[in-house]
């Protein structure tokens, strides 16, 4: 524990700048997993345990068409557009058939698919470890910001993320698309009862999730190692943002996502040990005090 | 209410025999693999069965139940290793030790309802963890313990002798299931099976809930670290793994192929499950890929348990019985 | 005589892991020990992040058993390698070293876990009397500490204390020139990377004494994301920066810290640096990073050293690593002991082994000693230097004094109650 070295932090300028956007640095690329997962579960009221499995399949993706392409944007379309095309056979193939069942039975689901992929992707990709590398055009030195360093890469991350949730939260709130969607997390007979094919509404959101997690992979694989089982730490921690923002709700997801990251950025100075149980802590402590989350809905 | 004593006295037959066959088993069937395998399903045995007690009879799904089974492997072990008691002794610590942590997490955790307990009890699982590797000079971090656990006599049992420890395991396992089903199908366990139907009738005929669950949840973690106890004595250590959310995710596993409606289930997914472990990585290093191809037909062909399956194709075939004749 | 070729693919192990698990199920007792062959069991890891450890030991293994066999094996047996895959987890690792020996008949364990499965295998080489040869484990306290070290089990690669001697020595020099006294630390958080960074900083002090570490970042082993770790670094702007961070973890650190031009900021030693999988993965390198040599085929700078590597190069389709080398010492140690003893028994070996001297391409002279006291391996290849972005990679190297390795080590066995 160095609580000197935390409030010396606090109290400085540059440093606070860099921790900030730190932490907001990590946490949008969480909310980016975090998201597919919560929205996921808002609609289908399922645990989707595989989404770190998408999301390194994701980088992957992005790995092997950097490769053919030397394409950087390229690459992350293909991330999102091939995840979301798994997500698609995944959901109707496999994870459709426990929809009823006990909560178990789909992390049992989950879990094989998994162990699957963790060899899949070693048999196909190899058991060595690999690197994609940075688009050239972010090659270049980092911007100073009131005595912070953030990297320009990193500034397009953000970016990035921002647009995404903003049109994220426009297509849930202002399409039909979304109306369906939201209807169906709350009354999905009723919807179907208005002759809408719930089916098809449940893959849609599957697919939606998926190419979520598929494009942060696609977005952080220059700066990842890739590895089978890469998306395990990835899984936990966007399911700890999840239960601290509110499972379905994607205000939430963004909101915990940033107080993950922050908490990882400040904790890693005060607590440098126990970053990890710090999390845990919070996560503990929401469960506790709210246990729907800081932006969920009661009940 | 059903009296106990007929069902006492079948049961300590059953398990009599049980446990003859088992000490038998290396003279009948001499390999050293089978002996290992024996122990090691009867330590994940009772975790899984110490499980369903609160998954399938409380229905209260905890994510965390593996904090006990490491809590009691490190438990033990310390003991053994720093305080220098016998083993009698060592295993009377890790009873208490563990129905303590099971009071002071159960009371917190119990408080939440349905998947919220689920993600509370996997949060202090994982506090644990981050606690065991960090707290390195006690537990020796990621490396667990090391040096082995000392395994001094006593009442003439010494279990650095093979055959000892398998008898002990075994007697450990019969034992401590005979008791869980005594548990289990005594008043108290009926009441939590209306616990897991209808709380709120529960409620109303006056019971406790809160404390029958607190019970229920300190009696299992008790019993999920006897069974941290016995593996803890086969590999001489204990290991973060122990303590670590995979743990807890066999132990569902265990009770999901083995079957969450009957007694014996989880005890025969932990035989499964070891099984398939053993078998698909001698033959080969794609294990990933076979075992979760087995778990998906698990999963998605039988979508229930091996004895939840066997127990509903019973009833269906009795109840035709009882329709077409008498 | 005619060379009799062991086809150890995976396929055959396959197979005949395959047979072995029905016999093994269906029908008690199998027989292995048959005259001609001698089963080595080989528990390792084959899956998840740290897979390359296992495969590049088994690929170094395969090269190398062949060539033993060839010249007849072991006393006249020849070697039957059984790998299994522990996934990383130490008690898979001691439940699958028990099958190698109960069940498989393996006579011999060669142990390619890394240091956590390690101490577990050695727990059941200890219960079951097996003479058991540690190849990848590098914590010293396993043969240092004689509350661990037992008769049966010797040690084939380097270790913490050996390599934090030399990185001392080497830090210090460059400290001194350049006046370097604000030293960080980047390591994993696990026992590995704590050990190794508190023994280097122990002896970067024993040699430079004005140095003084302002700042440590943990980070815990395969965390993807550094961002915290590195900002925090950059705000101390300590002038040098110790990192033993290795293989897909450097890389992408490696990634992220050049984006904030940390680079340009203090000079890095990266023990784990100059790995062929590393150096060839980061695509930015940037130059001038100090590393200690894991496997590089230029250092020893001999004809054996480059002709290995290019070997394994051309039959695996890509370089060795450290693990690879340190396998070939652990099983030619086993070739050479079983030829002086003339015997393929384990303790017969082990009696042989205590105190002998091998040719070794991979040695500081040329050769490598184990020593008989604690039973592990001298005198192996230890230097550092800089990289470049391209072959050679390490185009300069410091090497190591042994003598001053071990006088260090001795002090600090005294000083650890280690004697």
């Amino acid at each position: 524990m160095n609580l000197d070295a935390l409030t010396d932090c606090l109290t400085s300028a540059s440093c606070l700048v860099t921790q900030t956007t730190s932490g907001l640095i990590i946490g949008m690329l969480l909310f980016l997993v975090a998201a597919g997962l919560t929205l996921i579960f808002g609609v289908l009221k399922v645990v989707n345990f595989t989404h770190g499995s998408f999301y390194m399949l994701g980088a992957y993706f992005a790995l092997t068409v950097n490769g053919l392409t030397d394409s950087y944007f390229l690459a992350v379309l293909a991330a999102a557009a091939g995840v979301g095309l798994f997500a698609l056979v995944f959901e109707r193939f496999f994870m459709s058939k426990v929809y009823g069942s006990n909560v178990l039975m789909q992390l049992l689901v989950c879990y094989a698919f998994i162990l699957i992929l963790d060899d899949a992707v070693k048999i196909i990709w190899g058991p060595e470890f690999k690197s994609m590398g940075m688009a050239t055009v972010f090659q270049r030195p980092p911007i100073f910001f009131a005595g912070g360093i953030v990297p320009v890469f990193y500034l397009f991350l953000i970016i990035v993320t921002l647009i995404i949730s903003v049109a994220l939260g426009l297509i849930i709130t202002r399409t039909r698309f979304g109306t369906v969607v939201r209807a169906a997390a709350v009354n999905p007979s009723m919807v179907s009862a208005l002759g809408i094919n719930t089916g098809l509404v449940y893959s849609g959101v599957f697919v939606l999730g998926g190419m979520l997690a598929g494009l942060a992979g696609g977005l952080a694989a220059p700066v990842r190692s890739l590895t089978a089982g890469m998306g395990f730490s990835v899984l936990i921690e966007s399911f700890i943002v999840t239960v601290i923002g509110g499972m379905g709700s994607i205000p939430g997801a963004l909101l915990g996502s940033v107080l993950i990251g922050l908490v990882r950025s400040f904790g890693s100075i005060g607590f440098p040990l126990f970053v990890e149980g710090l999390m845990f802590m919070l996560m503990a402590i929401i469960l506790i005090l709210k246990p729907s989350g800081l932006l969920g809905k009661e009940g | 209410m059903l009296s106990a004593r007929p069902n006492l006295a079948r049961d300590v037959a059953i398990a009599a025999a049980v446990l003859v066959i088992l000490l038998l088993l290396p003279y009948v069937w001499p390999s050293k693999m089978i002996n290992d395998l024996v122990i090691r399903v009867s330590a994940f045995a009772l975790f899984a069965t110490s499980l369903n007690l609160l998954v399938g009879y409380t229905g209260m799904v905890s994510f965390g139940h593996g904090m006990f089974f490491g809590f009691g492997a490190y438990a033990f072990g310390l003991s053994m290793q720093r305080l220098g008691v016998s083993i009698p002794v060592a295993f009377l610590i890790t009873i208490v030790s563990s129905a303590l942590l099971g009071l002071v997490v159960g009371a917190i955790s119990i408080r939440l309802k349905d998947i919220y307990f689920s993600f509370i009890t996997l949060a202090f699982q994982m506090l644990l963890y981050s606690t065991v590797i960090a707290w390195v000079p006690l537990t020796g971090g990621d490396q667990g313990l090391m040096g082995g656990i000392p395994r001094p006599p006593f009442l003439g049992i010494d279990l650095s002798i093979e055959s000892h420890r398998y008898a002990f395991a075994v007697t450990v396992m019969v034992v401590g299931l005979l008791i869980l089903r005594q548990i289990v199908e005594s008043p108290f366990g009926y009441t939590l099976r209306m616990i897991r139907d209808n709380t709120e009738r529960a409620t109303f005929l006056g019971i406790n809930v809160f404390r029958a669950k607190l019970t229920a949840f300190m009696i299992a973690g008790v019993f999920g670290a006897i069974g941290g106890m016995v593996m803890a004595l086969f590999v001489s250590g204990a290991y973060p793994e122990f303590v670590n959310w995979t743990m807890s995710g066999e132990g569902i596993f265990m009770i999901m192929l083995g079957g969450f409606s009957t007694f014996i289930g989880p005890a025969a997914g932990a035989l499964i499950l070891s099984v398939l472990n053993d078998v698909i990585t001698r033959g080969t290093e794609h294990h990933g890929l076979f075992l979760g191809a087995v778990i998906l037909l698990f999963a998605l062909g039988l979508r229930k348990g091996v004895t939840d399956f066997v127990a509903d194709w019973f009833r269906v075939r009795r109840e035709a019985a009882s329709r077409t004749g008498s | 005589m005619a060379r009799k070729r062991v086809d150890l693919d995976r396929r055959t192990v396959l197979k005949g892991a395959a047979a072995g698990a029905a016999a093994t199920i269906f029908a008690p007792n199998i027989v292995a020990a048959q005259n001609k062959v001698i089963r080595i069991g080989m528990p390792t890891i084959l899956s998840g992040r740290v897979a390359q450890l296992g495969t590049s030991s088994r690929n170094a293994i395969q090269m190398e058993v062949e060539k033993i066999n060839a010249a007849g094996g072991l006393a006249g047996r020849q070697i039957e390698m059984v790998i299994r895959d522990s996934k990383g987890q130490p008690q898979e690792a001691a439940r699958v070293s028990r099958e190698l020996v109960n069940s498989d008949g393996c006579e011999i364990l060669l142990d390619a876990e890394a240091s956590s499965g390690s101490f577990a295998v050695q727990e059941v080489a200890k219960d079951l009397g097996v003479l058991v040869m540690h190849t990848n484990s590098e914590t010293s306290s396993l043969t240092a500490d004689p509350k661990i070290r037992i008769p049966l089990a010797f040690r084939s690669c380097r270790q913490g204390i050996h390599d934090a001697v030399v990185s001392g020595a080497y830090a210090a020099e460059i400290a001194k020139a350049k006046k370097f006294n604000r030293w960080g630390t980047c390591s994993p958080d696990y026992a590995y990377g704590r050990d190794n960074t508190q023994l280097f900083v122990e002896y970067l002090k024993h040699f430079y004494p004005q140095a003084e570490v302002t700042t440590e970042a943990w980070p815990k082993l395969f965390q993807p994301d550094y961002t915290e770790v590195i900002t925090r670094v950059l705000q101390n702007k300590p002038q040098a920066l110790y990192s033993a961070l290795w293989g897909g973890d450097l890389t992408s650190w490696v990634d992220q810290a050049n984006i904030y031009a940390l680079f340009s900021q203090m000079e890095v030693f990266a023990i784990n640096m100059a790995d062929y999988t590393v150096l060839t993965a980061v695509k930015n390198l940037p130059k001038g990073i100090h590393s200690a040599t894991r496997y590089i085929k230029t250092y020893p700078k001999t004809k054996a050293n480059a002709e290995w590597g290019d070997a394994y190069r051309a039959r695996f389709k890509e370089y060795p690593t450290n693990w690879s080398w340190e396998n070939w010492v652990g099983i030619h140690f086993i070739a050479e002991a079983a030829k002086k003893a003339n015997s393929a028994d384990g303790k017969k070996i082990a009696e042989a082994m205590r105190g002998l001297k091998i040719d070794c391409p991979f040695g500081a002279d040329g050769t490598v000693t184990m020593r008989a006291e604690d039973q592990t391996v001298i005198g192996y290849a230890i230097g550092w230097g800089t990289t470049i972005s391209g072959e050679p990679y390490v185009p300069e190297v410091t090497g190591a004094n042994w003598d001053t390795i071990l006088k260090l080590e001795a002090e600090w066995k005294k000083r650890n109650n280690y004697t």
